[in-house]
């Protein structure tokens, strides 16, 4: 049906209705406050009890599980079980934790180079958000998930569900890139267990609410490669490791405590390619190359840096293996390399505001019989292009060769190259789940990488060629897989590539914009902290943007309580080419949230962000200002360091303070990455010349300088910090509703100072520019409870079912709204239901029809009223037999703004009308104004009817004409 | 300025670059010369500005033009094919159902709306399909009969519009 649009956002189940045993459910987990997989052991919270009651209103249609430490709810809609996940209460133990034991100390003996490099136990939650279903009874179990490991992830649920592994089916479109494991394989476990344990079939999301098992389940396996020799080339290289190993589900650590330490893995040798090379093989995992590989092609790389080489030159020198220097010889050909300045230290500009960066890496695996010389070589080359402002890695072109190995052909081994990488979610570069990370589906996901895949014009194909055991995998798969050895060397060739762009060395995948970001701001990039224990920094190098970052910290530390704050120097309009598109278009979304040009543009006919428009506070008129980069009326002198203080701190690039109407009380939360990007946005966005209008503001508060005790008292500039034990749901949609997207500005009332209330006034309904901003809270008067459809139908169309349309203020929020990704929107109707009294879609029906009923009574003692609405409104508002295209949609009775306790919606939409804040939408709301054509009393008239009939429960509002008359004489309209 | 606004109007594609919240009337009237619909009150009271947007009666002095967007709207000169009247306009004709007229339009179009959703509408449905269309003169018996002959009409031009396929 047109106008609908809530569609559940990761799409349709896997599975046909038919192929599983019952109605599926839906579950989500609540993991422990603690948990992590450190050196082979897991450590969590333990399970103290589980607060029911927490739930409230939803209790009676959730269904809680509990076992050991694991934790779920389970209910018949998503967005229930979403929500009930972030509504209950669960209280854990302190942990249990050893310490860290690994000290990684660089050996600084001269001639010795070391390096310490890691693999994830997880390397991401998964390549896009998608529902894991599991249909499981105690003799057999059915999965679809898409499992990079189907085999390890098998094994894992055979001890989990104590079932036999072939009484296991497992159904998924995903083939494995050899790169490891992935958090689907987590929430399938999650599924199953829950599935056996109720006897449904469950379904349960995979997004990134997952990357917290991946950051908890820290690090698979750690490699030490030294290399010794004072020449150019090292004379020996070591590889060490000492690996715990990939950790098994979280599922089954949580519920059967014996598998908190599985036994060890069994260790093997594998030769290296390279002269005097050679594993001290103590603990190295069986069968899988790819961290070795990354480890000792990342270490050559940093080998050549230190000795400022070429590095495909080093390997060339370095092998004595002809096959395989032919390949990198052809692949360095194909490629156009060209020796790199490799120096570190070296200044890295962005070009189009993005950093360039190429990197190679070699691999050359035995065959199953380990027979080095017949075994499969491959080489890549990789471009990558990073954006210093968002942390994003494009790969941009590829280059890889293989010699005659498992691939048929080069166009079947491209083919299958372009599967494993075009996927935007291709899981070393993608999205870590970061509440500061915006959807995909507005955002440009970027070009695909230009692949070159080429078979190595060689004399003698090798006497075997080693082709991977096809998984057992059903369901549809590509006709051909790429053997594990022609990816392998792809992590080192980006790590490289990653090193050539900004000069920081990533010693552990993936390469997410958050780690990225971290790097480039002076941390260093190859640590990732222990979730819950203090990151070690062993060393600090200011990055591209480190001189930014100390100007940051040097503003923050100055907005202190000083009422007269430094200016910042004026510096020339940065020059157009400094930021990537990427980066403006995240800027152009973060604006759009903040609805900057709602508040900066004066009515319909104003210029863009050229400010103007007039606030009517209770200290006096405030007039927006210019935000366009016109140099000197507008912004465009400021630098970023100004910028941000501005946001974070509300004080002006010349020092003067602003007033709070701006809300950087909201702003302040804003992540760097959104500061910045939302920077690059506003400086590239053409000029205006504006000279700001005066201020009418009484005394004292027309004394700016009062404000640094104001931002003392009720200003906290802390960015924001994700809750932990929420969902990244809820935090994405907590961030954007309490930073960005200011809702308490309008939605909380403030106290006698302008400041706004927190506790259970927080989002408890204001009043603001003549329009009554409703409670979000606790407090709401809606007659139809709201359920988080409904939140979400209103946010991103403009109007909800049983609750009407957005109007007034709201209306351009939500016209902003429709430009953000959709999961953007979703977040914050979570967020939202979240604190609201939330209910199911089948009640709300039967509450929406239970006020209906009440409704249809006629009232008596207002005929005049009666009169009026029938001649003015009924032609609209009256439920026809006849569906008419101007119909209100919405019945009056299930209108919030009549059931609440202030009149001045009703007044204002009655007296200017109201326009559709979307246009084009399925009849979303429009109505002419009426202010010409009631006088006060007339209206006193009809209110007190609509009143009446449509809120029967609700006392009559006095003093109506009094209001009317006031909002008549201020009010001119939305 | 406004993007452009594309739309049908009586089976033309319509193109206008016009401030979207401009009401459907008066683009109707003043930029497409269709002065079928009529200016009554301007404020959805009175029914005499109706058209058909995708067959469903809507008062065009209310609708703006960017609710319309893609859509398909008609007006009183486009219910009229290859020469022949609507049968309800012959109704309305054979009844002779006016006095001033000024609210006929607004009458043949709401219950040509109400006969594209029901074909056999019984006499409560079509007093409540007109209760919001006002007529000053006191014409209501006679468009009342107008409405029941065009039950019979249409329902005649159905049946030799299938015959005729």
């Amino acid at each position: 049906m047109s106008g609908r649009i809530s569609q559940p956002v990761a799409g349709p189940l896997p599975c046909a209705a038919d192929s599983v045993s019952g109605p599926v459910h839906y579950a989500a987990v609540i993991r422990p406050a603690f948990y992590r997989w450190h050196e082979g052991r897991f450590e969590s919270a333990r399970l103290l009890d589980v607060d029911r009651a927490s739930l409230g209103s939803l209790g009676e249609r959730i269904t809680v599980i509990e076992a050991g430490d694991f934790v779920a709810v389970v209910a018949t809609e998503p967005s229930l079980a979403a929500l009930a996940a972030d509504r209950l209460r669960v209280h854990w133990t302190s942990p249990d934790i050893r310490g860290n034991t690994s000290v990684e100390s660089s050996d600084r003996v001269a001639g010795v180079l070391s390096r310490h490099y890691r693999w994830p136990s997880r390397l991401g939650w998964g390549e896009s958000e998608a529902w894991v279903v599991a249909d499981c009874t105690t003799h057999a179990a059915r999965l679809w998930v898409g499992t990079a490991t189907p085999e390890v992830l098998r094994q894992d649920l055979s001890m989990l569900l104590s079932l036999a592994p072939d009484a296991i089916e497992l159904f998924s479109d995903r083939s494995g890139t050899g790169l490891g494991r992935l958090a689907s394989d987590d929430a399938a476990a999650d599924a199953a267990f829950v599935s056996q344990r109720i006897g449904l079939p469950i379904a349960i999301r995979l997004d990134p609410n997952y990357q917290r098992d991946v950051d908890a389940l820290g690090m698979a396996q750690r490699w030490v490669v030294r290399g010794w020799g004072e020449g150019a080339a090292p004379e020996r290289l070591a590889l060490k490791t000492a690996s715990p190993g990939a950790a098994p589900v979280v599922a089954l650590m949580l519920t059967r405590p014996e598998c908190r330490e599985p036994a060890g893995n069994s260790s093997a040798e594998r030769a290296s390619p390279y002269v005097g090379a050679h594993p001290e093989a103590d603990d190295a995992p069986d069968g899988d190359d790819t961290p070795r590989l990354f480890a000792e092609e990342s270490f050559l790389d940093e080998w050549a840096d230190e000795r400022q080489r070429d590095p495909l030159e080093l390997r060339l020198e370095l092998m004595e293996d002809t096959r395989g220097k032919r390949l990198i010889e052809a692949v360095r050909e194909r490629a156009q390399w060209r020796s790199p300045v490799r120096h570190r230290d070296r200044a890295r500009i962005p070009v189009e505001g993005l950093l360039h960066g190429r990197g190679f890496a070699y691999c050359h695996v035995p065959n199953v019989q380990d027979s080095l010389e017949a075994g499969t070589r491959a080489a890549w080359i990789a471009d990558v292009a990073v954006d210093p402002v968002t942390g994003e890695v494009a790969l941009s072109r590829v280059v890889v060769g293989q010699d005659a190995g498992a691939a048929p052909d080069e166009i079947a081994l491209g083919k299958a190259l372009e599967h494993a990488l075009l996927k935007p979610s291709f899981p070393l570069v993608t999205q870590s789940g970061d509440f500061d990370q915006w959807g995909r589906d507005a955002a440009s996901a970027g070009d695909p990488p230009a692949i070159d895949a080429m078979i190595a014009p060689l004399g003698t194909p090798p006497t075997t060629s080693p082709r991977l055991p096809a998984a057992r995998i059903e369901g549809g798969t590509p006709s051909w897989r790429l053997s594990a050895a022609t990816l392998a060397p792809g992590t080192a060739a980006i790590a490289n590539a990653l090193f050539d762009a900004t000069g920081q060395r990533f010693r552990q995948p993936p390469f997410t914009p958050a780690r990225v970001r971290a790097a480039l701001q002076g941390e260093a990039a190859d640590t990732r902290p222990d979730p819950g224990l203090p990151a070690r920094r062993p060393w600090r190098r200011k990055g591209w943007l480190g001189a930014a970052a100390s100007l940051v910290a040097m503003g923050s530390v100055a907005a202190g309580m000083m009422p007269w704050q430094p200016a910042m120097a004026p510096i020339p309009h940065p020059a157009a080419g400094l930021y990537s598109q990427a980066a403006i278009e995240r800027g152009r979304l973060v604006a759009e949230a903040g609805d900057c040009a709602v508040c900066h543009t004066a009515g319909p006919d104003g210029e863009t962000n050229a400010g103007g428009r007039a606030f009517d506070t209770p200290f006096g008129t405030l007039y927006s200002t210019n935000i366009t980069p016109d140099e000197s009326t507008g912004i465009g002198n400021w630098s970023y360091a100004a910028f941000e203080r501005a946001m974070r701190h509300g004080v002006s690039r010349d020092g003067r303070h602003l007033y709070p109407a701006f809300p950087y009380t909201a702003f302040a939360k804003l992540s760097d990455a959104d500061m910045q990007s939302l920077y690059a946005y506003l400086m590239t966005q053409p000029p205006t010349a504006a000279p700001a209008v005066e201020n009418d503001l009484r005394f004292p508060f027309n004394i700016r300088g009062l404000m640094a005790g104001w931002n003392a008292l009720y200003h906290d500039p802390k960015p924001f910090i994700p809750d932990p034990t929420r969902s990244a749901l809820w935090n994405r949609g907590a961030y954007l509703a309490e930073g960005a997207g200011h809702c308490s500005a309008c939605h909380s009332p403030r106290n006698a100072m302008g400041a706004e209330k927190n506790g259970d006034d927080y989002l408890g309904g204001a009043l603001v520019d003549g329009w009554e901003a409703p409670a979000l809270n606790a407090l709401s008067k809606a007659p139809v409870a709201w359920t988080e459809t409904a939140l979400y139908d209103y946010l991103r169309g403009g109007r909800a079912e049983h609750h009407g349309v957005a109007a007034g203020p709201m209306a351009p929020v939500v016209a902003g709204l429709a430009e953000l990704p959709e999961s953007d929107v979703r977040a914050i109707a979570h967020y939202v239901a979240s604190l609201l009294p939330i209910t199911d879609t089948a009640e709300a029906a039967r509450m929406a029809e239970a006020t209906l009923a009440k409704s249809a009574a006629t009232v008596d003692g207002f005929e005049s009223g009666e009169r009026l609405y029938n001649g003015a409104c009924a032609s609209c508002h009256d439920a026809d037999t006849v569906a008419v295209f101007s119909r209100a949609e919405t019945s009056l009775a299930l209108n919030t703004n009549l059931h609440s306790e202030r009149p001045d919606n009703v007044i204002q939409a009655i007296l200017d009308g109201v326009v559709a804040p979307r246009a084009g939408g399925e009849n979303a709301g429009e109505m002419p104004a009426f202010r010409e054509q009631f006088s006060d009393s007339q209206l006193s008239d009809l209110m007190g009817y609509l009143r009446a009939r449509f809120a029967p429960g609700e006392p009559a509002w006095q003093n109506l004409e009094a209001r009317i008359g006031a909002l008549r004489a201020t009010a001119a309209g939305p | 300025m406004a993007d452009c606004i594309n739309l049908t109007v009586n089976g033309r594609s319509e193109r206008f670059a016009l401030d979207p919240t401009t009401p459907l009337l008066h683009v109707l009237r003043n930029d497409l010369a269709l002065n079928g619909p009529k200016y009554g009150c301007g404020l959805g009271q009175c029914g005499a500005c109706s058209v058909l947007v995708d067959g469903r009666a809507a008062r065009s002095c209310v609708i703006s033009l960017g609710a319309v967007a893609g859509r398909h709207v008609t007006t009183l000169e486009g219910l009229v094919r290859d020469g022949r009247p609507d049968p309800v306009q012959t109704a309305f004709v054979e009844c002779q159902a006016a006095q001033c007229g000024y609210c006929l339009n607004g009458m043949i179009m709401t219950v040509r709306g109400l006969l594209n959703q029901f074909q056999r509408p019984d006499r409560q449905q079509i007093i409540a399909a007109l209760k919001h269309n006002l007529c000053r003169c006191g014409t209501h018996i006679a468009i009342l009969q107008a409405a029941t002959l065009a039950i019979e009409l249409n329902l005649a031009d159905v049946a030799d519009g299938e015959s005729a396929t």
